[in-house]
């Protein structure tokens, strides 16, 4: 801007704001810092903030802000040019199996678990798994926006599906997340978590889990990409650093394995159609689609009544602010569709829309989100939000915005007329055979 | 004798065995690295800072995270009685807090000497 400029942060984001701002070309960008948190505290108290010192140089806070603002700049400060930062192909260090392991570890370069170490004999192997050259670029991944993007090769994403114990016909599954350039430790204060759902004949080419256990621990394709996800998104865009590039407050275990998953295409109804070819994609093909959210629970329902009357009343968990993604045992599709009349997912999601409904006064008040996100939008005059802000508090709104905030997945076993659901949101979706 | 030379054949054995597998727990290994490619950082040099506050006007922004804008009243407020010879006007930037707000920077550029900015949560 031209003019001079400190920012005053809290505590718990002092690590991140002089991170982030080196990365930006001004590593010595000046802060003062107050205690965290401002959000609710009092005019009192922040004015004790101000008048103390700050909790990380010590300094008054006022006479902070003011010297940032006077005093004279460092020759580190005005400094111009390029700072490269080269990473070697090889870890400089030789040791044994042992202790590199450990030096993985000590790096945050792993989940914490037990990992395969990327030898040039395993990283070519995996290799084999694709017809695409080690040295192609892949993509571009941030911890999350305003974080920078790193880049990274076929042979970068191979390295980490080794860690995570891949095998090679796993590989076009993970180069395809990897190409979303989704990581799968978005960096958020609320810990975000993220899915992974695969549909299309490699389901089956590779023992991609659809039915009974899906999402649990009970297949290796399942375990090992969803794993893989995570720990190239610590490697391959420097996430999950904590304090830095991770400050989700109480973390997710999803992120372990980010509920990766096939849909049960096989026992869909004719007319409901899979989540790719939903999204354009043909039947034969082989896809994965990527999700963020935080959870999925699942809500008791009654048997011997129709179930879609009972959707609305069990998803009032979920903020209003947030999508919302059901995971339906395919038994529980099938009545949708024979005895309640719910012809496709569309129809369904249609009448969930139409059906789900909050009050205008709770929206505006009670949801920390909305106020913090859709309010601002509603006041500069976005719709539908600038409208419903004017509504009387008893008005009726959706709870979901758009019915394409609302997705519905087939999976499991029909051991159980057993559902679940959560505030999953769709991302994006990449092809498995542009991979292989 | 025949017993004898038999044991002395599955020891010979044993040890082998033990000897491979502490050969490779000690094994040096080479391994690739998992990093991807950073950016190279370009340096942007900090604007010159202000010889006094005295006749200058300071702009403190909110970003707009929910119920912070106290702390910024509170600045005003402690930092006029300071510098009863500077203005310090207090701004909530439009939108959602990690949303531009070009105007706001507009203004600030055409009317400001300095800014304070903030805060998060």
């Amino acid at each position: 801007m031209g003019i001079p400029i400190v920012g005053v942060v809290t505590t718990a984001f002092s690590n991140l704001v002089i991170s982030y701002s080196g990365k930006q070309g001004m590593p010595g960008e000046r802060f003062a810092f107050v205690p965290h948190p401002i959000t609710g505290v009092p005019a009192a108290k922040c004015r004790a903030y101000l008048e103390g010192q700050d909790p990380v140089t010590g300094k008054p806070v006022l006479d902070e802000l003011v010297s940032s603002l006077t005093g004279k700049l460092t020759a580190e400060e005005t400094a111009t040019g390029f700072i490269e930062r080269p990473i070697p192909r090889v870890v400089e260090v030789q040791d044994t199996e042992e202790n590199l392991t450990q030096l993985f570890h000590n790096n945050g370069w792993t989940d914490g678990m037990p990992i395969v170490l990327p030898t040039e004999e395993r990283v070519a192997a995996m290799l084999k798994g694709t017809s695409h050259a080690p040295d192609e670029l892949v993509g571009k991944m941030q911890a999350s926006a305003p974080h920078e993007a790193w880049s990274y090769t076929v042979e970068k994403v191979a390295v980490n599906a080794v860690m995570a114990g891949a095998r090679p016909e796993h590989f076009p599954v993970i180069l395809a997340i990897a190409s979303t350039g989704a990581p799968a430790l978005f960096t958020s204060t609320t810990s975000f978590a993220r899915m992974a759902i695969i549909n299309g004949p490699i389901r089956n080419q590779i023992g991609i889990n659809s039915g009974i256990g899906a999402l649990g621990p009970f297949s290796q394709a399942n375990a090992v990409i969803g794993r893989a996800w995570t720990i190239l998104s610590m490697n391959l865009c420097g996430g999950g650093r904590i304090g830095e590039t991770y400050m989700g407050s109480q973390g997710n275990n999803f992120n372990y394995n980010n509920l990766t998953f096939g849909e049960n295409e096989e026992q869909l109804p004719e007319g409901w159609k899979p989540l790719h070819v939903q999204k354009g994609y043909e039947p034969g093909d082989s896809v994965v689609s990527v999700f963020n959210g935080w959870g999925i629970t699942h809500a008791d329902q009654s048997f011997g009544k129709d179930f879609h009357p009972q959707i609305p009343r069990w998803l009032q968990f979920i903020s209003p602010w947030s999508p919302a993604i059901l995971l339906l045992d395919p038994s529980i599709i099938k009545q949708l569709k024979d005895s309640e009349g719910f012809a496709s997912k569309e129809q369904l999601i249609d009448w969930i829309y139409s059906n789900t409904k909050v009050k205008a006064g709770d929206y505006w008040e009670n949801y920390y989100s909305v106020q913090n996100f859709t309010r601002p939008s509603a006041e500069k005059g976005v719709e539908p939000y600038a409208s419903w802000l004017k509504l009387p508090k008893d008005a009726e709104i959706p709870q979901f915005s758009r019915p394409e905030r609302i997705t519905v997945i087939s999976v499991g076993g029909e051991t159980n007329l057993f559902w679940q659901a959560g505030d999953f949101g769709y991302l994006s979706s990449a092809s498995v055979d542009d991979w292989r | 004798m025949r017993i004898q030379s038999g044991l002395t054949a599955a020891l010979a054995v044993l040890m082998l065995l033990l000897g491979a597998n502490a050969d490779a727990a000690s094994e040096k290994l080479t391994v690739l690295n998992p990093l991807g490619q950073p950016p190279a950082i370009a340096r942007i040099p900090m604007a010159p800072r202000l010889d006094t506050l005295d006749g200058k006007t300071i702009y403190l922004v909110d970003i707009g995270f929910t119920d912070t804008h106290q702390l910024f009243t509170e600045m005003q407020d402690l930092l006029k009685s300071r510098y009863p010879k500077t203005a310090f006007e207090v701004r909530k930037k439009a939108g959602v807090y990690y949303e531009d707000d070009p105007e706001l920077w507009a203004e600030i550029k055409a009317k400001g000497d300095a800014m304070i900015i903030g805060v998060g949560h």
